[in-house]
């Protein structure tokens, strides 16, 4: 026998072990070195990379032997440039979120992964270890594929830079997407599930973003930097050598890529996180922090882009409110999975570690999750408005009034509407039992908020043959904001009523919104109470058993000189 | 928490469960279930299919969260420090999984250094101890479900856990590899881990634990040890025989939440929950009636007279091949009287058997069959 299993089993408990762990650091996470042991035995792995790197070479050399026939080399290598990171792109954000996808998912659907949760490893541990496996893996396809992707730069046309720097967009896909396939994985316990939601999301995102992020916006850039070629999707990693420097290079190659990948990577990984840990664990606070952080940063960019907006300042203005919008819905959606308290466990961990209140507000509980949002989305939507408005007023022109007023009204409405999202969603929550009815009815709500009025009105629109009165009945829906913008400058007779009917459904919406959460307030409050007073009937339970126990043990004639707990007390 | 309370023999229990309740959607599987297990004990656990068994156990474990009541480990609070808890516990499941690809000296260095072990050696020492060191190369997947087990084993040995907790740990074994794990089991008191195993099998748990607890529909029966348990079953059957006594609780009291063991709260509030179940393993008064097995040489029915009507010898039964069945009220010391007696009447006996499946009875007699 040696030291391990040793007689008398182990340290005392008490002694502060918590720290063990931390005082000892690990040299390499234990996690990622399992991993790559298992799939060093995973013949299929070589053999993989092998066709694909091939493949993927004679592709790019038909392409470049039929293009050179009748093409200058130059337009050959930037070709192939673009033909090689295309599909590396496409294996990179395929690949790399169907491989973590299985990791998490797998040791639950395969039983490992409680005994993995008792071996005192955090979830932000196991994390570290999965996102490291999986990206080692992918980044073996990358280093297998970087010598074909070489071979773009011999024909010229591009640069070593271009090329570095396309790897290391790469690299940043690659990232974005194990983030990704690890959070689905945390939610799931079958891991075929896992990998076909991941996929199928993936694979989505993956075409949208080449074909608006790549394709899409290399018009816009081409205007811009003439060096930048229109309508190829890989500009990114060569504006970086062709774009002139500037506030646009800045805005549009470090700011903008930066907050794109740093809001979702840390979403995911705070998701990821929560997802691992147990219910009873303060699974709120990460997330929140990152609400807090992302809430401005989105707010910025939003308010960034409104000036270099190239024309209709206000239509630039709505756009703008409403992709903040979409950042706060998800918000919602967010918090719609927060418990109504926080548990036991965390308030004995808060008054153990006297956590300030600041940490309490952050931690688990409906109430501070909703009026967090609700603050947050309030500030930034005001933010939008009001620099929209000023923009407006500020580049004067004939119509800057009526554009302000176009901003003002629209950003007014969604705010409103936004007041009734969280308030639904608090409301919601505060009456089911788990996360996902909640979020179900919070879309469910949107899909009639928006589409309802409309369907109404068309209904209205045939019983009163087709009056202009009608579109009243469509003002409760959001999109009626958008409506009312086009409505400011008409000169319709109904324009005033209209209006009014507008402003009258968003202050409706407003209204909702605060008596719902009002009402989720009142309930969670409620149940927050029940729940402290069963425990609190409980603890009592046991202590009256266990002051039972103490008298009887001092009924027992003690020896001499040994007093009773009764008497030390 | 920890603290011991000066001046008397107050100890940490190992395991204390007060008042557990769980439930899964409108089923309670768990209804107010007490139980103490002391530090160096083996406690059994047993109970019909779907009594609970499982889901005390992952609550014990920290995986799964109490919907009422308080369960600690080493003293501390599964519900609040389930870090502490991991670290003091083994929990072996009773279906795990192993991963692929990896072979068997491999998965425990993997789950050395998960667990944050310093010292690698800690995995020979666990191979050694499970017998595992000449499999060691061996793939884990490709390993048969007794081997399987063997490594959970050795896995949950490998942070030195004061507590281990085993769900159903002999359930693939063959016959041998049972008879290796009991006495893996005993070997593991011997250096002072504290045991809480549950089985289906009786004589197994019979050998190896110093107390049992019974479970039915989410209820605890009755918990102590065996012999203690016993006794006050057959004070029990005494008492409803005379018709005394009733207001304490029959065991198999029709309707009654609280079927005596861990008292519940209501029923008695004033008597502890946990000591005055598995108190000690002191040697029983001889009052409660025991079966003996005897084998002679020669016509076991010659022998019946030379018992029948002694002091403290009830019903004495012949069976086949010299064999003879008596019913006895008394402690070890009167067995061996018994014997003493026969050789002495020039009986040549040639074995003597204490009643092996004492559980068993105790089992059916506490059980009433309902599955949950
Ligand atoms: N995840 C679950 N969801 C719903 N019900 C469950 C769940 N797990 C267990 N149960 C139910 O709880 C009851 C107790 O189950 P448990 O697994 O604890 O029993 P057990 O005593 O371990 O049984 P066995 O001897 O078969 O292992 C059973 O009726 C079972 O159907
Ligand atoms: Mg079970």
């Amino acid at each position: 026998m040696t030291s391990g299993v040793a007689p008398g089993g182990g340290a005392p408990a008490s002694v502060g072990e918590g720290h063990v762990r931390s005082a000892a650091p690990r040299r390499l996470n234990p996690i990622w070195i399992r991993e790559m042991q298992q799939a060093a035995r995973f013949t299929m792995t070589p053999i993989l990379l092998a066709v694909l790197t091939s493949a993927m070479a004679l592709l790019l050399c038909a392409i470049g032997g039929i293009a050179s026939v009748s093409t200058a080399p130059a337009e050959v290598g930037h070709v192939l440039y673009q033909v090689f990171f295309s599909l590396a792109y496409a294996v990179v954000t395929w690949i790399a979120p169907a491989i973590a996808a299985s990791t998490v998912a797998s040791e639950r659907g395969g039983r490992t992964w409680e005994a993995l949760l008792l071996t005192g490893m955090t979830p932000t541990e196991v994390a570290r270890g999965k996102f490291l496996a999986a990206l080692t893996y992918i980044g073996a396809y990358v280093v297998m594929l970087a010598p074909v992707g070489a071979l773009p730069f011999l024909f010229g046309g591009v640069t070593a830079v271009e090329v570095v720097m396309a790897f290391v967009l790469l690299g940043v896909f690659a990232v974005l997407g194990v983030a990704f396939g690890l959070s689905v994985s945390a939610r799931f316990t079958s891991s075929a599930a896992a990998v076909v939601v991941t996929l199928l999301v993936s694979s989505n995102l993956s075409i949208a973003g080449y074909l608006g992020l790549g394709v899409g916006i290399s018009f816009g850039v081409h205007e811009l930097w003439s060096g930048v070629t229109a309508g190829a999707p890989v500009w990114m990693p060569t504006a970086y050598v062709r774009g002139d420097f500037g506030l646009e290079y800045v805005a549009i190659l470090v700011f903008a890529p930066l907050v794109f990948t740093l809001v979702p990577a840390w979403f995911l990984y705070e998701g990821t996180i929560a997802s691992m840990a147990s219910p009873s664990e303060d699974r709120s606070s990460g997330l929140r922090r990152w609400l807090m952080v992302c809430t401005p940063l989105v707010t910025l960019a939003c308010v960034a882009a409104l000036p270099v907006a190239p024309s209709d300042e206000f239509a630039a203005a709505a756009l703008a409110t409403t992709v903040l919008w979409t950042f706060l819905t998800f918000a919602v959606f967010v918090v719609a999975g927060e418990p109504l308290g926080p548990s036991r466990r965390v308030r004995v961990r808060w008054d153990r570690e006297g956590a300030t209140r600041l940490g309490r507000y952050l931690g688990p509980g409906l109430m501070n999750a909703s009026t967090m949002v609700l603050g947050l989305g309030f500030g930034a939507l005001l933010t939008v408005g009001v620099a929209g408005v000023v923009l407006e007023l500020w580049r004067g022109g004939p119509s800057a009034e009526v554009d302000a007023l176009r901003v003002a009204l629209f950003t007014a409405y969604v705010a409103s509407f936004f007041g009734f999202q969280v308030g639904f969603g608090a409301w919601c929550r505060s009456r089911a039992g788990g996360a996902s009815l909640p979020r179900f009815l919070q879309a469910g709500a949107l899909l009639v908020a928006f589409l309802g009025p409309w369907v109404l009105m068309a209904i209205a629109g045939l019983l009163t043959r087709g009056a202009d009165g009608s579109y009243v009945v469509a003002s409760p829906s959001p999109v009626y904001a958008a409506y009312m913008m086009e409505l400011v400058a008409s000169t319709r007779p109904e324009r005033e009523s209209l209006l009014l009917a507008g402003v009258v459904a968003a202050l409706g919406w407003l209204v909702l919104g605060v008596a719902l959460l009002g009402a989720a307030g009142r309930r969670a409050s409620k149940v927050v109470a029940e729940h402290a007073a069963a425990i609190a009937r409980l603890e009592a339970a046991l202590e009256a058993e266990d002051a039972a126990a103490r008298e009887e043990v001092e009924v027992v004639p003690s020896a001499p000189g040994v007093r009773g707990p009764r008497e030390l007390a | 928490m920890n603290a011991e309370v000066p001046g008397e023999s107050r100890f940490v229990p190992a395991i204390r469960v007060r008042h557990l309740w769980h439930r899964y959607g409108a089923q309670d599987v768990l209804r107010d279930v007490n139980l103490e297990v002391r530090p160096g004990e083996i406690f059994g656990f047993i109970g019909p299919n779907g009594a609970g068994k499982t889901t005390t156990i992952r609550v014990m474990a920290t995986l799964l969260e109490p919907m009422a009541g308080r369960v600690e480990v080493d003293g501390f609070d599964v519900s609040v420090d389930p870090e502490r808890v991991r670290k003091v516990i083994g929990y072996m499941p009773d279906h795990a999984g192993v991963y692929d690809r990896i072979t068997i000296r491999e998965y425990l260095e993997f789950f050395a250094q998960a667990f944050g072990v310093p010292d690698l050696a800690v995995v020979d020492a666990a191979l050694e101890l499970t017998d595992l060191r000449n499999l060691q190369d061996r793939l884990v997947a490709a390993l048969s479900k007794g081997m399987k087990q063997r490594l959970g084993l050795a896995r949950i040995l490998l942070h030195d856990p004061k507590i281990l907790i085993l769900d159903e740990p002999a359930s693939d074994l063959d016959p041998r590899a049972r008879i290796e794990i009991r006495d893996l089991l005993l070997e593991l008191r011997e250096i002072g881990k504290t045991i809480f195993l549950s089985s289906h099998i009786l004589t197994e748990l019979s050998d190896v634990c110093t107390s049992v607890g019974i479970l039915e529909r989410g209820r605890l029966l009755v918990a102590g040890p065996i012999a203690e348990i016993s006794e006050r079953l057959a004070e029990q059957r005494a008492r409803d025989a005379y018709g005394v006594d009733r207001a304490v609780a029959p065991p198999a009291a029709e309707g009654t939440a609280e079927a005596e063991g861990g008292p519940a709260v209501g029923a008695e509030p004033s008597e502890p929950a946990g000591p005055s179940v598995t108190a000690g393993g002191a040697p029983v008064p001889g009052s409660a009636r025991r079966r003996l097995k005897l084998r002679v040489l020669g016509d076991s029915r010659a022998v019946v007279p030379l018992l029948e009507g002694g002091a403290g010898i009830g019903v004495v039964e012949a069976l086949p091949a010299g064999q003879l069945a008596v019913e006895y009220v008394g402690d070890d010391r009167f067995v061996a009287d018994v014997v003493r007696y026969l050789v002495g009447r020039g009986v040549g006996v040639v074995a003597v058997e204490p009643e092996r499946n004492e559980l068993e009875r105790i089992f059916l007699e506490v059980t009433k069959g309902e599955l949950q």
